[in-house]
C-alpha cells in the first residue's frame, strides 16, 4: 500500500493560494482548518463526488414544473401548480414554491438539469429500481455499487476513508470489491460500546505479524481504519461549527461538509433523503412541497457552506430518485409509481442549463414518459468528466456519451 | 511396526488429542487446490473445528472432541448424509394472523381501495354501505396484513435462527442459508410470510438433493413467483423479470445467454403462477407457439427451459464455484472450479457428493482456507450464541436489528442477487458494530425497547394519544410537523372516503394484537461456571481457554498476555477459585475483549 504522506507547509500554502485565487477567505479558512489535515491524510483532493439519492420516488414533475406545456396541467388538475406560484426559471420551467435554494443555484449557473432520465424495461418497484440505480445495472443482478467501483477504479492503492456512505447501513451503492467504505450515520454512536476499564485495550492499535494471514492483515488494517475512521468523524463532525442554515433537515450533508473542512482524503461520498420519504401516493402538495424544501434549504446550504470554506470548486452533487411519477395524478391527490425523472449536477464547477431532450407529456406508454436519457450517461459524465476516470466503462460495463458540463 | 503399538499409539493419540495437536491451523500451503482427501492421520482439533464452523455454526469444545474421536471420514459423513439424523425442532408456531380473502393481497393501497371501489369488496372487506370514509375498513384490513406478516417474517427468521442454534442437522439449515442468498427472496416485495415460510421449506428439503429438482421447486414456488413477477408474464404480455434472473443469477451468470434468449424463455414461463400457496400453470395464459432458446427451436414450456439450462455444463460451473466461494474462499482456482464443475456435471447435479468431496478436501483444510472467511452476520451472531453454550436464541438484543446493523437481515435481502459476502460484510463501522453486538450480549441493555411492537413510526403513536383524548379523526391524523406550511390545513382529508393514517394505526394496533410477541428474555450466560467446569485454575488457563472455544485462529502472545492481565487486575488475583463468587462482571468484560479483536471475525 502506498505510504500516505503529510500535508505538509508548501502544500499548505499552495492550498491557501487556490482559496485566495477562487474568491475564498483565507483568512476565515485558517482557524478552519483542524488539526486533522496534518495527521497524515493525503493532501486535499481536488474533485469531490457527493451522490444525494431521493428515496421513494420524487414527482420530478412537480419538482422542476413544465409550466409551459399544457399537458402537464391536463393531467394534474387538483396537484398541477399554477405558474404564479411558481419559482420560474425560465419560459417553460420553474421550481416548487419553496425552492429558492434550487432556484438560485440554477440562475447563477450551477446546476445542469438532466430531462427524461430512465432506462429500458423500466421496474416500477422501490427496491428493484433502486438497486438498478445504485448497482448502474438495470435489469440485472449485479451485487456491487456503482460508487464502490468507482473507488476500486480510481484508487486500487485502497486509501481509507476514500469512499464515505452516511446511512444507518451501507447502501448498494458504495458496496465495492476493494475498498472499505466508511458508513455512519450519528457521528456521536460510530464508535465501540466499552466499559472504562477495558478502552485502553479495545483501542489498542495492533500491528499484523508478518506471519499473520492476508485475510487477518486485512482485518487489523480494517480495525485500525474503523478506529481512525470513528475517531476523525466524531471529531471532525464534534469540532464543526458553521454558521450556515442547512434548513430543518440537513439531509447529512452538514456532516459530509465537516469531513470536508476537516480535510478527510475522501473523493466520494453517499448519502440519502431516507426511507422511501418521496413516495407520495397519497395526499402529495403539502408534504411534497414541505419535502422538496428541505431538499433545497439542505443543497443550497451545503454549497453556501462550500463557499465558505473555499471548497466550492472542488465539490460537484448528482442528485437522483429511484424513478419519477406517473403523468396523471391519481384520485387520491396523490401520484403513482411512473418512469422518466429529472437528474441534477449541482457545482460551481457545472456548467449550469438544460441536458437531454425533455420527454413528452402526451406521446406515453400505460400514462408513463418515455425516458429520453439513460441515466448512465450522466453517471458517466460525472465519472470521466467531473472526476477524470475516462475509462467510466470500469464501472458502468459500457461507455456513454458524456454531456458537455465540465467542458 | 506391529499392530499392538499401532492401537496404543492410536489410543494415546486420541486421548490426549486436544493436547498435543495444535488448537490453530498448521502449514498446510501444499494442500491448496487439491481435491485428494485427507488421510485420517492429519486429523486433529483444529480442523474438527474448522469443518463444523464452515458446515454448521460452530460447536461446544465436547462436541468437537467427538468429532476429533471420528476422524474426517466419518465425521463428513455424519454431518452431509444427515437425514437418518431424526428431526427434534418444532415446526414454526403460526400466530394465526392469515384468513382467506387476504389471498391475493392487492398490489398496492390504491390497488385496494380501487377494487373496493369497483367491486364493493377488497381483501375480505366490504366497503361501508353509507356514512363517512365507506372505504376505511378496507384500508385498515390493509395495513393490518402489511403489518402483520412483516412482524410475522421477524418471527420466522427468529425461529429459523433458533433452529440455525438447535439442529443436530447444521448442514440442512447451512445450506438452506446459501440457497436463501441464492434464491434471494424478500418479505418487502412478496409481503406473506407464509410464502416464505414455505420456500424455507423447500431449501431445507430440497437443499442438499438434487439442484434439478430444487431449481424446479423454487421456480414454481409461490414467493418466488411473486418476487419475480410471474403473474403478470402472460401470453402476448410477456415480463422478463423472472427469465433473466433463472439464467443470469440462478444458473449460468451472466454472459452465456443473450437477449433473445430472455425474451423467448421469457415466454416459455408464460402462465406459470400459483392459487393462494400452490403451484398453477394457466394453460390459456401459456404462449404455445414456437421458442428459439440457447439455439434450440419448439413449443418449450417452463420445464423445457430447466431442462436446456441444466444441459450446459456452464450452470454445473457456476452453482459448483457459488457453493465452494461460500464454504471454502472467496478465489476459485479455475482448474479446482473445472474439476469441481465436472464432478457436479457427470453426478447430474447431485449436491450432497459435491459437498463431500469439498468437506474432505487438503484443500479444505489448507491455510488458504481455514480461519480466512469473513463471518457472515448470521454466522457470527449464531455460532457466538453456540459458542456461549446457548439453549435458546436470547430475545435481547432483538436479532433482527443486530443482524440488520450488521448488514444481514434473513428473509429481506437487499436484491435478488442476494448478499454480496465476502470482503463487503465489513466496513469500518460493522466491524465496531460486531464488536458492540458482543457488548449488547454479555450486557443486555435494560433500556430495551422491542422494535415489533413499539411503532419506530412515531406518528402512529400520535394518532393513537390524540383518540383516546376524544380528538375527531380529522384532528387526530393530522401530520404533527409544527413546521408544516401553513396552508397544511389543505392536506387534512375531511370526508374523504378512507384516511390513510387513521388505517395505519388501526392496522398496527391490530398487528400487534394477533402477532405472538418474542420471548425477550437475554442470554443466560454463566462464564463462571463455564470455566469452572472446564477445570480452569488461573487466569492464564481462563484466557487461553476461552479463545481455543471461540477463535479459529492463534491471537498474538503479547495481546492475549495483555487480556490475561486485565482479567488478573480486575479480580485482584489470577485464582480463579478465589475469585469464583464475584468472577463473573470481570469474565463478561474480558470476553467482550476478546470476541472484540479483529482475529474474532475470520471463520
Amino acid at each position: 500500500m502506498r505510504k500516505p504522506h503529510d500535508l505538509n507547509r508548501r502544500d499548505f500554502l499552495k492550498l491557501m493560494g487556490i482559496s485566495a485565487a477562487t474568491g475564498g477567505l483565507p483568512q476565515s479558512i485558517f482557524p478552519q482548518i483542524s488539526p486533522l489535515a496534518f495527521a497524515g491524510d493525503h493532501p486535499l483532493s481536488n474533485k469531490i463526488l457527493v451522490v444525494l439519492e431521493l428515496s421513494g420516488g420524487n414527482d420530478g414533475l412537480n419538482t422542476l414544473v413544465p409550466y409551459g406545456n399544457d399537458a402537464y396541467y391536463k393531467n394534474r388538475p387538483t396537484l398541477g401548480i399554477k405558474p404564479n406560484k411558481l419559482r420560474k426559471i425560465d419560459d417553460h420551467f420553474g421550481f416548487n414554491p419553496d425552492m429558492s435554494g434550487m432556484e438560485k443555484l440554477y440562475k447563477d449557473g450551477n446546476m445542469a438539469v438532466f430531462h427524461g432520465c430512465g432506462y429500458d424495461q423500466p421496474s416500477y418497484s422501490h427496491f428493484t429500481s433502486m438497486a438498478y440505480w445504485q448497482t448502474a445495472a438495470p435489469n440485472s443482478g449485479e451485487s456491487l455499487g456503482w460508487m464502490g467501483k468507482l473507488a476500486d477504479a480510481m484508487n486500487p492503492d485502497i486509501d481509507p476513508n476514500y469512499l464515505v456512505n452516511v446511512d444507518a447501513t451501507q447502501s448498494l451503492a458504495v458496496v465495492a470489491k476493494n475498498h472499505v467504505p466508511v458508513v455512519f450515520d450519528d457521528p456521536e454512536e460510530f464508535g465501540r460500546k466499552g466499559l472504562f476499564k477495558s478502552r485502553p485495550l479495545l483501542d489498542e492499535d495492533r500491528i499484523a505479524s508478518d506471519t499473520s494471514s492476508q485475510a487477518k492483515k486485512r482485518l487489523l488494517g480494517l480495525a485500525k481504519s474503523a478506529r481512525q475512521a470513528s475517531e476523525k468523524v466524531r471529531t471532525a463532525c464534534g469540532n464543526y461549527k458553521t454558521p450556515v442554515d442547512y434548513g430543518i433537515a440537513p439531509l447529512d450533508l452538514n456532516k459530509i461538509a465537516a469531513l470536508i473542512n476537516a480535510n478527510m482524503n475522501t473523493r466520494l461520498f453517499y448519502t440519502s433523503f431516507r426511507r422511501n420519504a418521496f413516495d407520495t401516493h397519497v395526499q402529495q402538495p403539502n408534504l411534497h412541497q414541505r419535502l422538496l424544501t428541505y431538499f433545497s434549504d439542505a443543497v443550497s446550504g451545503f454549497f453556501t457552506d462550500m463557499d465558505r470554506i473555499g471548497r466550492a470548486d472542488d465539490v460537484v452533487m448528482l442528485v437522483f430518485s429511484e424513478f419519477g411519477r406517473r403523468v396523471a395524478e391519481n384520485t387520491n391527490q396523490g401520484t403513482d409509481h411512473g418512469t422518466a425523472n429529472n437528474m441534477y449536477l449541482i457545482g460551481r464547477s457545472v456548467q449550469g442549463g438544460h441536458y437531454g431532450d425533455i420527454p413528452s407529456l402526451t406521446d406515453l406508454h400505460d400514462g408513463n414518459m418515455f425516458h429520453t436519457t439513460d441515466f448512465r450517461r450522466v453517471y458517466a459524465t460525472a465519472i470521466s468528466g467531473w472526476l477524470g476516470l475516462k475509462a467510466h466503462e470500469q464501472v458502468l460495463r459500457h461507455r456513454f456519451n458524456q454531456f458537455p458540463v465540465f467542458s | 511396526m506391529n499392530t499392538i503399538l499401532i492401537k496404543k499409539r492410536t489410543i494415546y493419540s486420541l486421548l490426549f488429542a486436544s493436547l498435543i495437536t495444535p488448537l490453530f491451523a498448521q502449514s498446510t500451503d501444499t494442500w491448496k487446490n487439491n481435491l485428494a482427501p485427507i488421510s485420517e492421520g492429519d486429523w486433529d482439533y483444529a480442523k474438527a473445528r474448522h469443518l463444523i464452523d464452515r458446515v454448521g455454526f460452530g460447536e461446544k469444545p465436547k462436541n468437537i472432541e467427538r468429532f476429533v474421536r471420528m476422524g474426517p471420514r466419518a465425521s463428513v459423513r455424519e454431518l452431509v448424509y444427515f437425514q437418518s439424523i431424526p428431526k427434534h425442532l418444532d415446526d414454526f408456531d403460526h400466530s394465526g394472523i392469515f384468513d382467506p380473502g387476504i389471498e391475493p393481497f392487492p398490489s398496492s393501497r390504491p390497488a385496494a381501495t380501487k377494487l373496493a371501489k369497483e367491486t364493493g369488496e377488497a381483501i375480505g372487506v366490504r366497503v361501508k354501505p353509507n356514512g363517512n370514509r365507506r372505504l376505511q375498513p378496507v384500508v385498515d384490513r390493509f395495513f393490518y396484513w402489511l403489518r402483520a406478516s412483516m412482524l410475522e417474517t421477524r418471527r420466522v427468521a427468529y425461529w429459523w435462527a433458533n433452529r440455525m442454534l438447535l439442529s443436530n442437522r447444521p448442514l440442512e439449515e447451512k445450506m438452506a442459508l446459501f440457497w436463501h442468498g441464492h434464491f434471494a427472496t424478500n418479505e418487502e416485495k412478496v409481503r406473506d410470510y407464509r410464502k416464505l415460510l414455505q420456500q424455507n421449506a423447500v431449501f431445507r428439503e430440497y437443499g442438499t438433493g438434487n439442484f434439478k429438482e430444487l431449481l424446479t421447486q423454487v421456480s414454481q414456488d409461490p414467493a418466488m413467483l411473486d418476487f419475480l413477477d410471474a403473474g403478470v408474464n402472460i401470453k402476448g404480455s410477456p415480463n422478463e423479470n423472472f427469465a433473466r434472473e433463472i439464467m443470469e443469477l440462478f444458473t449460468m451468470g451472466v454472459g452465456n445467454y443473450t437477449e433473445q434468449d430472455i425474451r423467448e424463455g421469457a415466454r416459455a414461463f408464460t402462465g406459470w403462477n400459483h392459487r393462494n400457496l400452490k403451484f398453477v400453470l394457466n394453460a390459456d395464459q401459456h404462449d404455445s407457439s414456437l421458442k428459439t432458446f440457447l439455439d434450440k427451436t419448439g413449443n418449450w414450456d417452463g420445464l423445457d427451459i430447466i431442462d436446456m439450462i441444466l444441459e450446459k455444463p456452464v450452470t454445473a460451473e457456476y452453482i459448483s464455484g457459488k457453493i465452494y466461494k461460500f464454504f471454502v474462499r472467496e478465489n476459485i482456482d479455475p482448474a479446482l472450479q473445472e474439476e469441481l464443475a465436472s464432478f457436479f456435471y457427470n453426478s447430474e447435479y447431485e449436491i450432497t457428493p459435491l459437498l463431500e468431496k469439498i468437506f474432505l478436501s487438503q484443500d479444505f483444510y489448507s491455510s488458504a482456507s481455514m480461519g480466512t472467511h469473513i463471518k457472515s452476520p448470521t454466522d457470527l451472531v449464531v455460532s457466538t450464541y453456540k459458542k456461549l453454550g446457548l439453549n435458546v436464541l436470547p430475545g435481547v438484543p432483538d436479532f433482527h436489528d443486530t443482524t440488520q446493523s450488521l448488514g444481514q437481515t434473513l428473509l429481506f435481502p437487499p436484491t435478488v442477487a442476494g448478499w454480496a459476502g465476502g470482503k463487503s460484510w465489513l466496513t469500518p463501522g460493522l466491524l465496531l458494530a460486531r464488536g458492540n453486538f458482543v457488548y449488547d450480549t454479555v450486557y443486555p441493555d435494560i433500556n430495551f425497547i422491542p422494535s415489533d411492537r413499539y411503532p419506530e413510526n412515531y406518528q402512529i403513536g400520535i394518532v393513537a394519544k390524540r383518540l383516546a383524548a376524544g380528538a375527531d379523526i380529522a384532528t387526530a391524523t393530522q401530520p404533527e410537523d409544527s413546521y408544516a406550511t401553513s396552508a397544511s390545513n389543505d392536506m387534512v382529508d375531511r370526508d374523504e372516503e378512507f384516511n390513510t393514517r387513521l388505517g395505519s394505526y388501526r392496522g398496527w394496533r391490530k398487528a400487534i394484537e394477533k402477532v405472538k410477541p418474542i420471548d425477550r428474555s437475554p442470554a443466560s450466560i454463566d462464564l463462571t461456571k463455564m470455566l469452572i467446569e472446564a477445570r480452569c485454575q488461573s487466569t492464564d488457563e481462563a484466557v487461553e481457554y476461552l479463545i481455543k472455544r471461540f477463535f479459529s485462529i492463534s491471537i498474538d502472545k503479547k495481546t492475549q498476555q495483555e487480556i490475561t492481565n486485565f482479567l488478573t487486575r480486575q479480580l485482584g488475583t489470577n485464582d480463579l477459585e478465589a475469585a469464583k463468587t464475584f468472577s463473573e462482571e470481570a469474565l463478561r468484560e474480558t470476553l467482550h475483549l476478546l470476541l472484540s479483536l479483529p482475529e474474532y471475525q475470520l471463520g
